[in-house]
């Protein structure tokens, strides 16, 4: 029967189609098997790249912002928001389930497993080329780590390192169990040794140019092992790594339009900047932007300039502010190039206030996280610059009584600022140090150091201006706010998330 | 209940048919216009036979004493046989000596002796009892009489009370043990479906969609003829491995031989918002209460806006469906189109859907018989833009929508604007859109041969193929747009799945033995591809991407694949209709699933016992039926999304740095990363009372094991979880289901009831692990229900200070544990709330009515005991710490602490928040019971005598309504929330029972006729 052919011929097609339609291996288009991911050096190269987008995941540079600059006198909250931020400011109303605090560690983390895998899969006696990306792994992880412990840890020079820091991991392998907290000091030690590694490893040819400032080499470690030195008040070391940065040549402070533009241009191109975590122009965050809650364009009808001031909501929420204090500082020299760095909104001259407290909070926009390459809220955020190593020896020299020396260094910066020098007669009651920590307030406004330069000085972090940390006080009209060094909140709480899983974590008092 | 009847097997043989039509089926059939010209060749046709008798003739009917259209008769033991036209009539040649038979889908066979008559009228009765009725059960069809399994049906008329176009929406309280839930009133969402509980933690609990004998496909409400819930594992076992949350059978309308039907029915109405218990403030009410804690002004009351009320607006519903079926005994049809269009009550969100379905069953010749069906779908989909609804709930009634002269403020230029987002929707509104088209294409081709008289190949092929895009504007002179000079966001993706199910039966009987076995070869693959770009600085007005100047981020796009494959068998057997005992094995395979466990084992089985059918019953008059179910047999469960046992490293975008390629790891591996496998026992009692009342009672117990998990892992080891097969889940539960015919006179009521319980308990994690999520507010702990509420517990307000209080459990030096209050956010207890988002008790109930041409019929759900977490308080219910927001007006029973002393429930309000009292606690958590009136519907058929006139056959005219009344203590617009989310990408299970910033569903007023020529 002719049918019986054509049924046959069916039923075997049948069979055939399901052995084989479904046999078909299938792979991901956007990811690749991790155990073919570092066989080779091109791969690790890869790899490499990949760690660095870590960071400028906004869960590590965004929330990482709101943790290390939010908690300063540099800047005022106008007006309650229902994001975490809001408590990185007002220190008092901070909760084991914040937002920030959690995105932070869980990134921070991600970037130390991902690290460790390079470190681990390269020996040290490997090729130049393979040495030179352990050392950035190592660096990038000492980075992490060395910010986790500002952010959970208590100062270094409160009990010289013994307060709980953060679990250290520096193990590759696919699983660390449950880590207790290492003591800040030896969060410190480790810190200081993959800095030390990393440096050491990063050593490429003199004929070779040295990778961009975007990318890790021997300068960025050695300007961080400057911080590093000073923050354990090991001043001899402060200056001697700060030395090796300033010597190396490869940094020039910027001066006049150029330093005024500072933020604008094309990070590569920066010949101050040390280190910065690089956004391209196609990673701009919009309204979710670091530079969204500073700055605020004019023009909702698409025909003004984006770079003048308008009103909040325009291009960024605009909501807070540089602070009363730092801009009256700052007024004290009209001159003072750092004026380019604030950019008050005004309206036929008159300064516009936001009036959701009682007083009312002056609308001082911020332009440190704005206008790179023209676009309002793209920024790359700058972790290490050169203007850090003078004045990481200013203050490391005032702390071992060289005073001319330590003013040296603020006047190279204020020098450049287009401000008068200081001398040893001018700095008043709070002394040298005093002066040098007003400079390093002046110069690193907003970049995230003003919280830790009082802390691990013993100083507590006073606010006198409008904004919401006066909502902690009764009435709210009081716009005092003094944090003591020695305040519980100084740090913040371990995610409670972490703590659920990992019993061994101990949560901060 | 159901109304699906099984097709008559062959009744024309090849010789019976017309010479025209022999020569008809020699035609080689290559086109689907092939099938067109023989089905109309079939339709001119005179279904007459030739032979020396006499004729007969006469007139059929049936109970109602309507004409009944389309019957077979013929003469018994022969293959010579005609149909009844549409007045019933039939003539026929027979000898005296003939038996004539009469069989009609849906009647019962009737015989009758020719003798010496010449004319012989028959009035055929209905197969009334639902006992008798076949449904379908995955790759077979059953009389609900001999199923073992636990299944509920659920007719297409039953199903449309309620106009929606969502199938999941309208099964809504209509099973027992279905919960069918949703966050929105968005004519775009759709909802989810839990059947008995949910039994997995991390991959999905979605029911398997299974449409027309395959898994997958597409439909529209309208086309659907019945749904059949599968819910025990002898009745989803065949499906295997993707069966564990049950399986949702719908099968589309096929054509009746001899009819030729057109039908139009058209429903247009109004939608509004309904509000419940809730309700913003006025400028006055806000002005009142912020004066309480800050400084106001009087200029605060110069406008007074409802942006409620300016957000939403009265949308109309249409559905139209005009359809045409028929077909002789050799081939049917039916074909359709509907039109569907649903307006949002919110601004510029609307759902319009063209539906075209072609189904065409064709007997090619005596052994093989050709099925051919083809569903277009083409949805037209808007969005509200804007943060609308956010702006709805929270913009400042302080601030104006409109200047003086009639056009919407900006709110970014309003001089003193004080909301906090500086937005009024209503300005973005005029420029700014966001839609969706989708082109939905599915085709079946089923072949099936019988290749003796009691073994037959199937052979059931499809292809569905879907192609979206998505576009996204914000014009420049927005505030979403602003920044960007404009932003268009296009995005176009493409899916198709090819699936062959291949299927040999062998059936037959022993005298009173019968047996069926089945074995099925089945494989499917699935394809995804996307890509999507982002433009801005585009001209004002000028939506398309040849206009942008720039780009925002790098076009991306990507793919996407699985492959699913899958033998099973399944042996039948019952011995004289009497005891039936079902037993079946799956073996599957899917690229889901790590290298070492790729593949998984599946058994079932069931029985049944039909005591009504043994003499010691037939005394017992008042029972007209009764029988004994019992299944058990495992299911799996792979609803994880793909790749998820590979360790991976992801090169997307998210990996470049400074322009450069990376890739950063995101996955760790699991090899053994297998199923997820769940044992289900069913027990069953089915029961008929005085032919009146049909009673259905099931208990289940289903335990999952070797749960897909993604154990959650310390930032510290690299990952946030990693993918295992750990831990087990138990949901025990009791269905009720109760049709009862009350009055069945000339005024007619019946009442269908159903109702069931689901108990779910966690009863292992990963060794010592106590919590599968410990930071979350459904944690998934062991011996709790996996949707139980783990959260500090709100302690009310202290009198003397006006602060919020939390409990705080303070453990001493002895391990003793002391319970007290802290206004400390920070120290507050987090601890079980002892209850669940899940309810205690889900269930609807149906009552009808008519009398002569009238009808009422009233349909109710409810859901009962479960909390829902009214997180959108935490905006606008905060005791003073957002006020650039507005707030809610307490319901009646609140109270505000405003001086020592105060036995209050609201804290004191403090400008900048008291003490973070909106932070999670059970403060928000609220009784999400309801009783809702889902549907009535007031209906009157016109007399046949008005419309037979007209040609009509019948004519109904009819109004009603959907979502009349909800009954309620839930202070938000509306208690019912998403109970069982999908995952919220591979893996991440969203907690359900949360109800933010709820898009209130529509009260609708519907007029609709239904006409049949």
């Amino acid at each position: 029967m002719k049918n019986l052919r054509y049924i046959k011929l069916l039923i075997t097609i049948g069979i055939v189609s399901v052995l084989f339609t479904a046999c078909k291996k299938v792979e991901p288009s956007t990811a690749i098997d991790a155990k073919a991911a570092l066989t080779n050096p091109a791969d690790i190269y890869t790899a490499t790249i990949g760690n660095y987008s870590e960071l400028r995941d906004p869960d590590y540079t965004r929330s990482g912002h709101f943790l290390m600059e939010y908690p300063t006198d540099d800047i005022a909250q106008g007006q309650p928001s229902s994001d975490d931020l809001s408590r990185c400011y007002r220190y008092a109303t901070q909760i084991p389930t914040g937002a920030h605090a959690t995105a932070f560690w869980k990134k921070a983390y991600h970037l130390i497993f991902a690290a460790n895998q390079i470190i681990g899969a390269i020996p040290d006696n490997a090729t130049a080329d393979l040495k030179l990306l352990k050392g950035e792994n190592l660096y990038l992880r000492a980075m992490a780590d060395f910010n986790l412990v500002r952010i959970f840890g208590r100062p270094y020079t409160q009990g010289s390192g013994s307060n709980p820091g953060i679990p250290l991991i520096t193990d590759g392998n696919q699983s660390n169990g449950a880590p207790a907290r290492s003591s800040v000091k030896d969060v410190y030690t480790s810190v200081i040794a993959d800095l030390l590694k990393a440096a050491d490893l990063m050593t490429i040819a003199s004929t070779a140019t040295p990778k961009s400032d975007i990318f890790a080499s021997k300068e960025v470690a050695y300007a961080l092992l400057s911080r590093v030195y000073l923050y354990m008040n090991d001043n001899a070391n402060a200056i001697k790594y700060a030395d090796l940065v300033i010597n190396s040549g490869r940094y020039t402070l910027l001066q006049g339009s150029a330093y005024q533009g500072y933020f604008s241009a094309a990070p590569e191109d920066n010949a101050e900047t040390i280190f910065c975590i690089r956004h391209t122009k196609t990673q701009d965050q919009g309204f979710s932007a670091i530079g969204s809650m500073y700055y605020s364009g004019l023009g909702p009808d698409g025909t003004s300039s984006l770079t003048t001031p308008g009103g909040q909501g325009n291009t960024g929420w605009g909501e807070v502010y540089a602070s009363q204090t730092y801009v009256q500082d700052l007024d004290k020299y009209p001159a003072d190039l750092r004026h380019s760095f604030i950019a008050p909104y005004t309206i036929n001259g008159v300064l516009q206030l936001n009036k959701k407290l009682t007083p009312n909070t002056p609308m001082y926009y911020i332009t440190k996280y704005s206008f790179q390459e023209g676009i309002v809220t793209l920024s790359s955020p700058v972790y290490l610059r050169l203007a850090e190593m003078y004045l990481n020896k200013a203050e490391a020299n005032a702390k071992l009584g060289n005073s001319q020396l330590a003013l040296d260094g603020v006047n190279v910066i204020r020098t450049r600022a287009g401000i008068p020098t200081l001398g040893l007669g001018d700095v008043g009651a709070t002394g040298v140090l005093g002066a040098v920590l007003q400079e390093r307030r002046m110069e690193f406004a907003f970049e995230g150091q003003r919280a830790y330069d009082l802390f691990r000085n013993n100083l507590p972090l006073v606010r006198n201006y409008p904004g919401t940390h006066s909502l902690n006080n009764v009435p709210t009209t009081n716009i005092m706010q003094t944090v003591l060094p020695t305040d519980p909140r100084v740090v913040f709480y371990i995610p409670q998330t972490e703590i659920s899983i990992n019993p061994k974590l101990t949560q901060n008092p | 209940m159901i109304r699906i009847y099984k097709q008559p097997l062959t009744v024309f043989s090849k010789e019976a048919l017309p010479a025209e039509l022999r020569s008809g089926i020699s035609v080689k059939v290559r086109t689907f216009a092939g099938i067109f010209g023989l089905l109309l060749t079939v339709f001119t046709a005179a279904a007459q036979t030739g032979g020396d008798k006499h004729p007969v003739s006469g007139i059929v009917k049936d109970e109602t004493n309507e004409t009944a259209v389309g019957v077979s008769v013929r003469i018994k033991h022969s293959s010579a046989g005609v149909v009844t036209d549409v007045n019933g009539r039939y003539s026929i040649n027979a000898a005296n000596s003939d038996t004539l038979q009469f069989t009609y889908i849906g009647l019962q066979t009737t015989d009758r002796a020719v003798g010496s008559q010449r004319v012989i009228n028959v009035t055929m009765k209905s197969k009334s009892s639902a006992i008798s009725e076949v449904v379908v059960v995955g790759y077979t069809s059953k009389q609900v009489s001999q199923l073992s399994s636990s299944v509920s049906v659920i007719s297409g008329d039953k199903l449309r009370d309620v106009t929606s176009n969502d199938v999941a929406s309208l099964l809504q309280g209509k099973a027992p043990g279905v919960v069918v839930s949703s966050g929105s009133g968005d004519p775009t969402s759709s909802s989810s479906i839990l059947i008995r509980g949910a039994s997995s933690i991390n991959a999905s609990t979605s029911p398997l969609i299974v449409v027309d004998g395959n898994i997958g496909g597409t439909y529209n409400a309208s086309d659907v003829e019945s749904i059949t819930v599968l819910k025990d594992a002898a009745a989803t076992g065949l499906y295997g491995s993707r069966a564990a949350n049950g399986v949702i059978i719908i099968t589309t309308k096929m054509g009746k031989a001899g009819q030729t039907r057109i039908d139009v029915s058209s429903t247009v109405g109004v939608n509004t918002k309904t509000t419940g218990n809730f309700h913003l403030m006025n400028s006055q009410q806000l002005y009142d209460y912020q004066k309480t804690f800050e400084t106001v002004v009087p200029s605060d009351l110069d406008h007074n806006t409802n942006w409620f009320d300016l957000a939403f607006r009265k949308g109309i519903t249409q559905n139209h469906t005009l359809s045409a079926s028929g077909g002789s005994e050799k081939t049917q049809y039916y074909i359709s189109g509907n039109y569907y269009n649903e307006q949002g009550t919110l601004i510029d969100n609307s759902n319009r859907n063209y539906n075209f379905r072609t189904n065409v069953t064709t007997k090619l010749n005596d052994k093989l018989k050709l099925s051919v069906l083809l569903n277009t779908i083409y949805n037209q989909q808007t969005y509200p833009t804007d943060n609308l609804l956010y702006d709805a709930y929270l913009n400042l009634p302080y601030d104006p929508a409109y200047n003086a002269d009639g056009t919407p403020t900006d709110g970014r230029t309003y001089p003193g604007w004080q909301g906090r987002d500086k937005e009024n929707p209503l300005q973005a509104l005029q420029y700014n859109f966001s839609n969706s088209r989708a082109i939905t294409t599915n085709g079946d081709l089923n072949l099936d041969y019988s290749i003796t008289k009691h073994l037959t190949f199937g052979t059931y092929n499809r292809i569905t193929l879907l192609n979206d895009k998505y576009i996204s504007y914000s014009d420049v002179r927005t505030k979403a747009g602003g920044a960007n000079s404009g932003e268009l966001y296009n995005q176009d993706d493409y899916s198709s799945t090819l699936l062959t199910s291949n299927r040999l039966k062998y059936d037959n009987s022993f005298g009173e033995h019968n047996l069926t076995l089945l074995a099925v070869g089945e494989g499917q693959s699935y394809h995804f591809d996307n890509a999507l770009l982002n433009g801005k600085g585009l001209p004002p007005g000028r939506p398309v991407m040849s206009t942008a100047s720039d780009i925002i981020s790098n076009p991306s796009g990507g793919t996407d694949d699985y492959n699913f494959r899958k033998y099973l068998g399944q042996a039948d057997y019952n011995y004289a209709g009497k005891y039936f005992v079902v037993g079946s094995y799956v073996h599957e395979y899917s690229s889901r699933f790590g290298s070492s466990n790729p593949s998984g084992n599946f058994f079932q089985a069931g029985a049944s016992w039909i005591l009504t059918k043994e003499s010691f019953m037939s005394n017992i008059t008042p029972i007209s039926f009764l029988k004994l179910r019992a299944s058990y047999g495992t299911t799996g469960n792979a609803e994880i999304g793909n790749y998820q046992a590979l360790g991976l490293y992801s090169i997307d975008q998210s990996a470049n740095y400074g322009g450069v390629p990376g890739a950063y790891p995101t996955q760790k591996e699991n090899p053994n990363l297998t199923w997820e496998k769940i044992k289900t026992a069913n027990i069953g009692l089915d029961f008929g009372l005085f032919k009146r009342i049909d009673v259905s009672v099931d208990v289940y117990q289903k335990t999952s094991s070797a749960l897909l998990f993604q154990v959650p892992l310390p930032a510290t080891e690299g990952y946030d979880y990693e993918f295992e097969n750990i831990g087990s889940v138990r949901n025990r539960g009791l269905e009720v289901n109760i049709t009862s015919r009350n009055l069945v006179g000339a005024f007619k009521w019946e009442t269908n009831l159903n109702l069931a319980l689901n108990r779910n308990k966690v009863l292992s994690l990963e060794s010592g692990e106590t919590m599968a999520s410990p930071g979350a507010s459904q944690p998934v702990a062991v011996g709790h229900d996996i949707n139980d509420w783990y959260m500090p517990i709100w302690a009310g307000v202290n009198p003397a200070n006006g602060d919020p209080q939390w409990e705080q459990l303070v453990t001493d030096a002895n391990g003793k544990v002391t319970k007290q209050l802290t206004n400390s956010y920070a120290n507050a207890t987090r601890q079980f709330t002892g209850n669940s988002s899940s309810p205690k008790l889900t269930g609807g109930i149906t009552n009808t009515f008519s009398y002569k041409g009238f009808s009422l019929s009233t349909f109710f759900n409810f859901v009962y005991g479960n909390k829902v977490y009214n997180d959108s308080r935490a905006y606008f219910d905060n005791d003073g710490l957002y006020d650039s927001y507005n707030a809610m007006v307490a319901p009646s029973g609140w109270t505000r602490w405003t001086k020592p002393g105060d036995i209050a429930t609201e804290p004191k309000a403090v400008q900048g928040g008291n003490n973070n009292s909106n932070q999670q606690s059970t403060r928000y958590l609220e009784n999400g019971s309801y009783l809702r009136l889902r549907n009535a519907t007031f209906g009157y058929q016109l007399p046949t005598s008005w419309i037979n006139s007209l040609k009509i056959r019948s004519a109904r005219i009819f109004v009603s309504g959907d979502n009349l009344v909800t009954f309620t203590k839930f202070s938000g617009v509306d208690p019912e929330v998403d109970l069982s989310p999908p995952p919220n990408g591979p893996g991440n299970r969203v907690a359900g029972g949360t109800s933010s910033f709820k898009y209130p569903i529509s009260r609708k007023l519907l007029f609709g006729i239904n006409v049949g020529f």
